[in-house]
């Protein structure tokens, strides 16, 4: 095959419908900068869900007038459930213990911290539980206001509500980018359609001279995919700056707080192939079966 | 060579078959002449031999190949084997007529050193060896139509078919164009022309097939273009 040949169709076509080629890139683009950010946001998920479901506890709060012999009650309880296999381990937090505590992950807000007395939080035992599912056998054992049990309280049915609302955000945004998806897909049908109609003569002649199929419909097939690879590269562009002017910055408490992990720059590395891969395969397999059904070559 | 088996075309849309039950044979290194008024079904003949269309009814055999059960893969092999040129030339008007002519032989893989050494030989045949770094917008219309035999020609062809190839061209320019056809008719290329151009058809004295409403009304050997004229 003719490299110069096909190259220069390739540019000739590019350049000859800068508009289209221009809204073809964009739509792809952005289509593409979605899905990443979608993929992110499910890394983030699953790293989330590694750091906070790791380390699920139920609380068991103790009253502030809680006993010597209450508090010995419900360890002796605990002991039970941890030798009936319920219980992983558990641990006791004194006030002070979980004041320290308090101080440490507030450090960013310090006025917070200034503003609560040390005996202000409640002792506790955290229950690590070997199915963090079974909170409910837990909280059964420990009624709420009795034997000097304060409130049990799950951090599980808190985490379960955070991560509907990032798997919501995760979805949306898959969502949003497979209609951009769409867009750009007829977008890059039509754009080929037009290119097809623009180079007519030339396809025309190649058909009666003897060209192969491929021969013919190369140069397209190359035009959406160099195009849908411009469009991965911008959509790569996209998620850089969204981490180095955005993640970064305005992220950065919570992420040094350990509340969010951070967006590592392997990540973004391990999802730029497949971005490329993704933008360069559905433009050219895009422009194929335009060929197939509306051109005649 | 070439073979059509009661051969019946009926384009979608339209009531009456553009050809009807034709049939007839063509020899290696014949040159025929195919006429017939507007309409009469000559360019649909030479579309089928391209397999540019396939028939509604019978068979087409060029080459000894059977189109009708030719794969789609293999009609760019066929469509080497023959050359073709037209009313409107078709040349492509931001190339020069060298451009033009190796796009032919570019596009089917050719090797550039063949393109280098067969390119001018073909230009010079055609008469046009001077003109080579020209665009079409500056040669005449006789110019250019040499340029699309040059093309069609190129490759050396089995069959070179040409429909109304004077159709856009005056007498004497016509006359310039015919006499290249048969100089390469006599290289052994079969040639298969559709013209309604009496002049040329009476001055040859060659095959002619006669279609009429797509039936073909007449072959004769050594025909002129009316009958008893
Ligand atoms: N692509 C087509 N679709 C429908 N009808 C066609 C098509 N091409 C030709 N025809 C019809 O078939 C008949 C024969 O046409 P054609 O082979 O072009 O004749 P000629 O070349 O002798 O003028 C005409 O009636 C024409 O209208
Ligand atoms: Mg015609």
């Amino acid at each position: 095959m003719r490299v110069n040949f096909v190259l220069s169709e390739v540019a000739t076509g590019l350049r000859r419908n800068l508009t289209m080629t221009v809204a073809m890139i964009l739509t792809t683009a952005i289509s593409l900068g979605l899905m990443g950010t979608g993929l992110l946001i499910a890394g983030m998920i699953s790293d989330m869900k590694e750091i906070y479901y790791d380390k699920v506890q139920v609380s068991i709060f103790l009253a502030d007038d809680v006993t010597e012999e209450q508090r010995a009650g419900v360890e002796d309880q605990l002991a039970q459930l941890q030798s009936e296999g319920e219980v992983q381990s558990y641990l006791y937090e004194s006030k002070e213990d979980a004041y320290a505590r308090f101080q440490q992950q507030f450090s960013q807000q310090p006025e917070l911290v200034q503003n609560t007395p040390p005996d202000a939080l409640p002792e506790s035992f955290r229950v690590e539980l070997v199915n963090p599912e079974r909170y409910e056998v837990i909280a059964a054992q420990f009624p709420d206001g009795t034997n000097g049990v304060d409130q049990v309280r799950d951090e599980g049915d808190f985490l379960d509500r955070l991560f509907s609302l990032l798997n919501g955000a995760r979805n949306a945004t898959i969502a949003v980018a497979v209609v951009q998806a769409l867009a750009a897909l007829l977008l890059i049908s039509n754009t080929i359609q037009l290119a097809a109609f623009n180079r007519r003569n030339e396809t025309n002649i190649m058909r009666l001279v003897g060209a192969s199929r491929w021969y013919t419909q190369l140069p397209f097939i190359l035009e959406a995919a160099l195009a849908g690879l411009i469009g991965a590269l911008l959509a790569i562009g996209g998620l850089v700056l969204t981490k180095l002017l955005f993640v970064d910055k305005a992220l950065a408490g919570p992420i040094k707080a350990g509340i969010i992990p951070p967006v590592d720059w392997s990540a973004i590395a391990t999802i730029s192939p497949i971005i490329a891969a993704a933008g360069v395969g559905l433009a050219a397999i895009a422009a194929y079966v335009t060929l197939r059904l509306y051109v005649r070559l | 060579m070439i073979e059509l088996q009661h051969v019946t075309k009926l384009y979608p849309a339209s009531a009456r078959p553009a050809l009807d039950d034709v049939s007839t044979e063509i020899d290696k290194g014949e040159f025929v002449f195919l006429i017939g008024s507007s309409g009469s079904g000559k360019s649909t003949f030479l579309r089928l031999l391209l397999k540019e269309d396939d028939p509604t009814k019978g068979t087409v055999v060029v080459n000894g190949k059977t189109l009708n059960t030719m794969s789609k893969w293999n009609v760019p092999k066929l469509r080497r084997t023959m050359g073709c040129v037209f009313q409107d030339f078709r040349l492509l008007r931001n190339r020069t007529v060298e451009q033009n002519v190796a796009f032919a032989l570019e596009v089917i893989n050719k090797p550039q050193r063949t393109i280098k050494r067969v390119v001018p030989e073909v230009l010079e045949m055609v008469g046009l060896e001077g003109k080579a770094g020209r665009l079409p917008g500056e040669l005449s219309g006789g110019e250019q139509q040499r340029v699309a035999i040059a093309r069609a020609f190129v490759n050396r062809p089995l069959v070179l078919l040409a429909d109304e190839p004077t159709g856009n061209l005056d007498p004497e320019t016509s006359e310039g164009i015919m006499l290249l056809l048969e100089r390469i008719n006599r290289t052994g290329t079969t040639v298969i022309m559709a013209t309604h151009d009496y002049h040329i058809v009476d001055s040859m004295r060659r095959r002619v097939i006669e279609l009429n409403g797509g039936q073909i009304t007449r072959d004769q050997s050594r025909g002129v273009y009316g009958v008893g004229r």
